[in-house]
């Protein structure tokens, strides 16, 4: 029944057509999104009383190693619907979901460091959940290169889901790790179970920007798999049709 | 609690973003802001460049 | 027992498979003092970190070509036909491995550990930590290399060492403990965990890439 319902709507020749029509609301409403609460989040909100001006980073760089992480989830999911149903998108979108994933985890770690150097005094920390974020982006890059050394597309698609599902036990350390070592870096900001440790009025823009810039991902994410689609599938009668 | 406050009087008090201990933050906001803004602009570019170039191909 | 007593006869006749990673582990024990400027006490400091990386560079070099030669030859593809079970004989292979290289490893790092630390008691606790740390890389630069089978261990292990970067931390967190005396038996217990599982997983793992290889 499952593996009906995958093998009829999952075809990237439907998945093509509607994400064609869902793609310019996606577009316009998370840079609406995104714009406005950058723009709430740098101006409007108040000076924190302890980092001072320098926190309003915060809005450009939780949402991009919040969703940097997530990708990797994403990944880790489609890979294993690809390994057990043999859906052919869901591998396209894992290879299409690394270079993006990659890009973000490099926003967040710049960003980061940027904001390091006015609140710790230095923009580079040897502490745990710095350096899983690093590893994190050099597994981006592994993954990317894994997927292109091969000249078989099919090998190439197994080994690189099973590598991102073996690369998933990352995740967990990473969200971990400011809870088991001790570390500079200020634990999450928002967590689901909890009271948010910021007050509400930073705390709007910031779900704003979160919200926005996940809009903006999956923009990027529907490019970049159409690239792929095109590529693998260039042979297809309905890509001729198509084009 | 007032939601909607302009943190800043002037526009170079914006640019420059001075702290209460006496820092000036702004280089530091608009340099990450910058940066973001230019890697989400280039990947857009990029693959739409890719797109165009690989649907070129097939005509 | 007839796949053991094969797969170490066909290691033990390959001295450059065994002997050399071994070698090169000695070299960069004896290449770690030239380095310092001798004075026993600053030697000891960052002892560890070198014995840690070493351990991990050998491995890395001595699961180099742990499948390419049964794949060149063609053994592999007859195991995969045969009714025998692959991953049974990739986790033989491996222990196998470990045997020949990583035991003397660790046992010549714990000399040079008494050596250069001028501790004996910290380097018994030293020893069964580098036996599990070094099992724990070999399977995991075994998975790496078969994913990479035909495409040089660069790959391999380009893919795999941000996994093992964790256990770094983890390693390192135990030399703490055992200088302070803290919970050493729950950071042994935590990575003999970690290999109980690694164990099992990484054979099955192996031998569905190696499928995949041969398709």
């Amino acid at each position: 029944m499952i593996k009906k319902f995958i093998h009829q709507f999952a075809s990237p020749k439907t998945y093509m057509f509607q994400v064609n029509r869902a793609y310019p609301y996606i577009f316009y409403f998370s840079v609406i999104i995104y714009s406005l609460s950058v723009f709430w989040g740098l101006f409007l909100t108040p000076e924190d009383f302890v980092q001072g001006n320098s926190y309003r980073i915060i809005y450009l760089h939780v949402p991009a190693s919040f969703i940097s992480q997530s990708l990797y989830l994403a990944m880790a999911i489609a890979s294993a619907v690809y390994l057990i149903w043999k859906v052919k998108l869901s591998v396209y979108l894992v290879r299409s979901i690394a270079p993006i994933g990659a890009i973000t985890t490099f926003i967040a770690l710049i960003s980061g460091s940027i904001w390091g150097i006015p609140t710790w005094g230095t923009w580079w920390v040897w502490d745990a959940r710095i350096v899983s974020t690093l590893i994190l982006f050099i597994m981006y890059l592994g993954l990317i290169s894994l997927h292109d050394s091969f000249n078989n597309f099919e090998k190439a698609d197994k080994f690189l889901s099973i590598l991102v599902i073996v690369g998933s036990v990352n995740i967990p350390i990473i969200k971990m790790s400011v809870e088991w070592w001790s570390t500079l870096h200020q634990p999450a900001s928002i967590t689901l179970s909890e009271k948010p440790a910021i007050d509400l009025v930073m705390l709007y823009p910031l779900f704003g920007s979160i919200i926005g810039f996940a809009g903006i991902v999956t923009c990027l994410v529907i490019l970049s798999s159409k690239f792929q689609i095109f590529r693998r599938e260039k042979n297809k009668s309905w890509v001729n049709d198509y084009v | 609690m007032i939601m909607f406050n302009f943190a800043f009087n002037s526009f170079s008090e914006a640019i420059l973003m001075e702290s209460q201990n006496g820092q000036s933050h702004g280089i530091y906001v608009w340099s990450v802001l910058l940066i973001v803004f230019l890697c989400i602009f280039m990947t857009f570019f990029f693959y739409k460049n890719k797109i165009k170039k690989i649907t070129k191909k097939f005509k | 027992m007839n796949i053991f007593r094969f797969e170490f006869l066909k290691l033990s006749r390959k001295s450059r498979g065994w002997l050399g990673p071994i070698l090169v582990f000695v070299l960069i024990m004896i290449a770690y003092p030239l380095t310092v400027e001798v004075s026993n006490l600053e030697l000891g400091q960052s002892f560890f970190s070198v014995l840690w990386i070493a351990t991990l560079l050998v491995m890395m070099l001595a699961t180099e070509d742990i499948f390419l030669e049964d794949y060149n030859d063609g053994s592999l593809e007859q195991l995969s036909i045969s009714d025998g079970n692959l991953s049974f004989v990739i986790a033989v292979k491996i222990f196998i491995y470990w045997m020949l290289i990583g035991i003397p490893i660790s046992i010549i790092g714990f000399l040079f550990c008494i050596g250069i630390t001028n501790s004996s008691q910290n380097s018994i606790y030293v020893l069964p930590i580098i036996l599990v740390a070094s099992y724990i890389f070999i399977n995991v630069f075994s998975f790496g290399n078969a994913l990479s089978l035909t495409k040089g261990s660069v790959l391999g292990t380009l893919v795999t060492l941000p996994l093992l970067l964790p256990l770094l931390i983890v390693l390192g967190k135990v030399i703490v403990a055992i200088n302070f005396g803290l919970n050493y038996f729950g950071f042994l217990l935590l990575l003999l965990g970690i290999l109980s599982i690694i164990i099992f997983i990484v054979p099955m793992i192996i031998s569905y890439i190696i499928r995949a290889h041969l398709e």
